[in-house]
């Protein structure tokens, strides 16, 4: 194929160097830390990020709660906007599963009084960011706002209910007592505050995904400043994807100021062979489902949004 | 003998309209009709059944100049009809919003009026688009006014044109900290270009008031000294906001309002027998066409005590503030002087306005189907909005929009100035003709006469 990864300037294997990101990150605590490198360099003036109910607990006027319940949920993500690094540090970690971060794009630019904003989201969210800095539609005066956009990898995604069902009912847990959740190795995997841990095969978890996530050819964001995951890097690190000018920009900077340590992604098992490999998978897998999508409804109706 | 002319289009204003101007020998308008020729729009059907939170959304669609006027009537007509207290701060947020949208709507109308003054002391007419000073810098400060106007209307009110943010109980989202410093700098460096516009627009149209003649399509036109004077009254109901019917002291009362129809009061069918086709842009219509203005004419002409009223930032002026200049020139002082206040207002509002605060009342009551209206004083006058509702669902809907008002009390201001003026004593009213109009003229048998509008 060749064209899975996307375009990009450089590729690193890359981790923090601040401890304590470290300790409440998924991977290697890139997004947060950049964030945080961008807030203190004035690069950003605050960035959308997914929080959880006790960041909402504490700062209910920064996040965009659609209903009450979603502010009692844990793992349930709520889409917020941080402007200082002790909010960012609340907001570490993956929820896995979907969080309306666009939707505070344009409230982040107004209510917020922001003129640059960083938003960090899946490849779709980039690929909505990108287009609303095109086609301003519902987005007047956004664009030229958006000061950083970092990407994340992803395979697809799990609405909430999913989420539930695969924690309480498949790993048998309760969502209280979960700490950490993980997609890795093949395994999804519930890492309980308690010290338990349970993995479970993705062909259990692959009916929960959402079908929207189906027709995406985008696994590695190729649309972010900066895109990273944690495919590719051994585990603690992040394989980091840099795109455009300004993520090179605030790559250098971040590597200057030593926010990062890396390691050159050829030398680090699995390396990019295996991004690219999970790239092709998505993208073929995911074809198929637009070709068959050709084909039904009324009048053929539903295109593939590729062409 | 009177002749009969008409200017169809008018142009530079909002909407469309045509003047049916009757005139004597020496060309001075005996009977002026002024008269809206925009399709319908329809928002009052269309709202009926609908949820209060929509309809006012609906009806800020009307037009893209005031539609926070509109907005804002709307949402508080729904609130004075289910008896609903907004918090503080959300009424502090409304009145940013108010002021933002007069100051780039009065900014706007600069650019409008503009070409049909001279440069004091010249025999030059400004073109707002030229490369050359002084105007070059006017027209950019103009582009700055309403940018800082726009800017500060979508930070208060979630998009610079069609307003989100206001809703029935309040405002959905407060401003931070932040943003309320950002709103006040922008109106701090507004202030400082308001003040210079208005000195320059003053200057601008006293040497106008002064001037013996006018240049139109190529003829000296006499300037009459009481160009645009009518003896209608005024009416305002607040020098900034406006007023409801929850109000402790109303400064508005339906039960004077009356609206007649347009066959009431327009004049009937005539043949134009007058035309000049080097009048700007393109001549007048053609000699021997037919005209009805009672007929094509789509607004209402709604009365206050029995009487067709002037609405806008004279009518506040004078209700106001004593302000006591007639005639075209005397309205167009008035909005310049209203520039300073709507930034001094938003500053003000500002001040007090708490980020923390709360912007949305804990209880909204659904209506028990109770008549109530909210006035507001758009940057063009008095828009009121009268709403009925009942289990949060519109039973009865209905705008009057400033420029409704102000159709008819134009008409009677046209008198005794010549014809090749009227146009710009229209335009002193800063029209905004769309959201003016909302009547179909049906005949004996319901068919729509002026069916090729709405096609």
């Amino acid at each position: 194929m060749g064209a899975e990864l996307g375009i990009y300037k450089s590729c690193v294997s890359a981790r923090s160097t601040d401890k304590e990101i470290l300790k409440a990150s998924q991977d290697g605590g890139i997004v947060t830390q950049l964030f945080g490198f961008a807030l203190d360099e004035g690069i950003i003036e605050g960035a959308i990020v997914a929080v959880s109910k006790d960041f909402y607990k504490k700062y209910p006027e920064k996040c965009m709660a659609c209903y009450a319940d979603d502010t009692k949920e844990p793992f349930r993500p709520i889409p917020a906007i941080i402007t200082t690094k002790a909010e960012l540090m609340e907001s570490r970690g993956t929820k896995y599963n979907i969080s309306p971060n666009v939707s505070l794009i344009k409230e982040a630019t107004r209510s917020f009084g922001l003129d640059k904003v960083g938003i960090v989201g899946t490849p779709c969210q980039m690929q909505a960011i990108r287009k609303g800095q095109l086609y301003p539609i519902g987005l007047r005066d956004v664009g030229d706002k958006i000061a950083l956009a970092v990407g994340i990898f992803c395979m697809e995604n799990f609405p909430y209910q999913s989420i539930l069902q695969l924690v309480e009912d498949h790993a048998a847990m309760s969502m209280d007592s979960v700490r950490k959740m993980e997609i890795g190795k093949g395994k999804f995997w519930v890492y309980g505050k308690r010290g338990q841990v349970v993995q479970l095969p993705l062909k259990v978890t692959h009916k929960y995904e959402q079908p929207g996530c189906h027709v995406c050819l985008d696994y590695v964001a190729n649309l972010g400043d900066i895109s990273t995951g944690s495919v590719g890097s051994p585990d603690g690190w992040s394989t980091v994807f840099v795109r455009s000018k300004i993520g090179d920009s605030v790559w250098g900077k971040a590597m200057a100021a030593g926010c990062f340590e890396t390691q050159p992604i050829e030398k680090v098992k699995p390396g990019l062979e295996l991004v690219s490999k999970l790239a092709n998978e998505k993208i073929s897998k995911n074809k198929k489902t637009l070709e068959e999508r050709a084909t039904f409804g009324v009048g053929k109706a539903l295109r593939n949004p590729y062409i | 003998m009177s002749k009969v002319v008409e200017i169809s289009p008018t142009t530079r204003h909002e909407g469309h309209s045509k003047l049916v101007l009757k005139v004597n020998d020496e060309g001075i308008i005996e009977t002026g009709n002024w008269c809206s020729i925009t399709p319908v729009r329809g928002v009052e059907k269309l709202a009926i059944g609908k949820t209060m939170e929509q309809v006012p959304k609906i009806a800020s669609r009307v037009c893209g100049i005031c539609p926070i006027a509109h907005t804002l009537a709307g949402i508080e007509s729904m609130e004075a009809s289910v008896k609903c207290e907004i918090p503080k701060d959300a009424k502090l947020l409304r009145v940013v919003l108010q002021c933002a949208n007069r100051l780039h709507s009065h900014a706007l109308h600069n650019i409008l009026t503009l070409p049909d003054m001279y440069l004091p002391g010249t025999d030059t007419k400004i073109n707002p688009f030229t490369q050359e000073e002084p105007v070059r810098s006017v027209a950019k400060r103009i582009q700055r006014l309403r940018e800082i106007g726009q800017t500060i209307g979508e930070i208060a009110g979630g998009e610079a044109v069609h307003p989100s943010n206001p809703r029935v109980g309040g405002m959905f989202r407060p401003c931070s900290q932040q943003a309320k410093v950002k709103m006040l700098d922008l109106a701090k460096e507004g202030l400082v270009l308001a003040h210079a516009q208005m000195d320059f627009m003053i200057a601008v149209l006293r040497n106008f008031q002064k001037r013996d003649w006018a240049e139109v399509g190529g003829a000296k036109i006499a300037i009459p000294k009481n160009l645009g004077y009518h003896d209608q009254g005024y009416l305002a109901t607040h020098p900034i906001y406006g007023s409801t019917s929850m109000d402790e002291n109303p400064t508005w009362d339906y039960s004077r309002f009356k609206e007649s129809r347009p066959w009431d009061w327009y004049m009937g069918e005539m043949e134009v027998s007058l035309e000049d086709p080097k009048y700007p842009v393109g001549g007048t219509t053609k000699m021997g066409t037919k005209v009805n203005p009672q007929m094509e004419a789509c607004t209402g002409i709604p009365c206050y005590d029995g009487a067709p009223v002037e609405v806008g930032p004279r009518a506040r002026l004078v209700k106001f503030s004593n302000f006591n200049e007639k005639g075209t020139i005397g309205q167009q002082i008035a909005r310049q002087l209203e520039y300073p206040a709507s930034l001094t207002s938003i500053i003000s509002a500002l001040d007090e306005y708490n980020p923390a605060g709360k912007v949305i009342a804990d209880y909204i009551p659904q209506g028990d189907g109770s008549m109530g209206w909210a006035a507001n004083e758009a940057p063009r006058g008095t828009d009121v909005h009268l709403a009925r509702v009942k289990d949060g669902r519109v039973l009865w809907y209905n705008m009057l929009v400033p420029t409704t008002w102000n159709f008819a009390t134009c008409s009677k201001a046209l008198e005794g100035a010549p014809w090749q003026l009227a146009e710009i004593v229209v335009r002193g009213y800063d029209p905004c003709v769309s959201c003016a109009t909302h009547m179909i003229v049906i005949d004996e048998d319901k068919r729509l006469v002026a069916q090729k509008l709405i096609q």
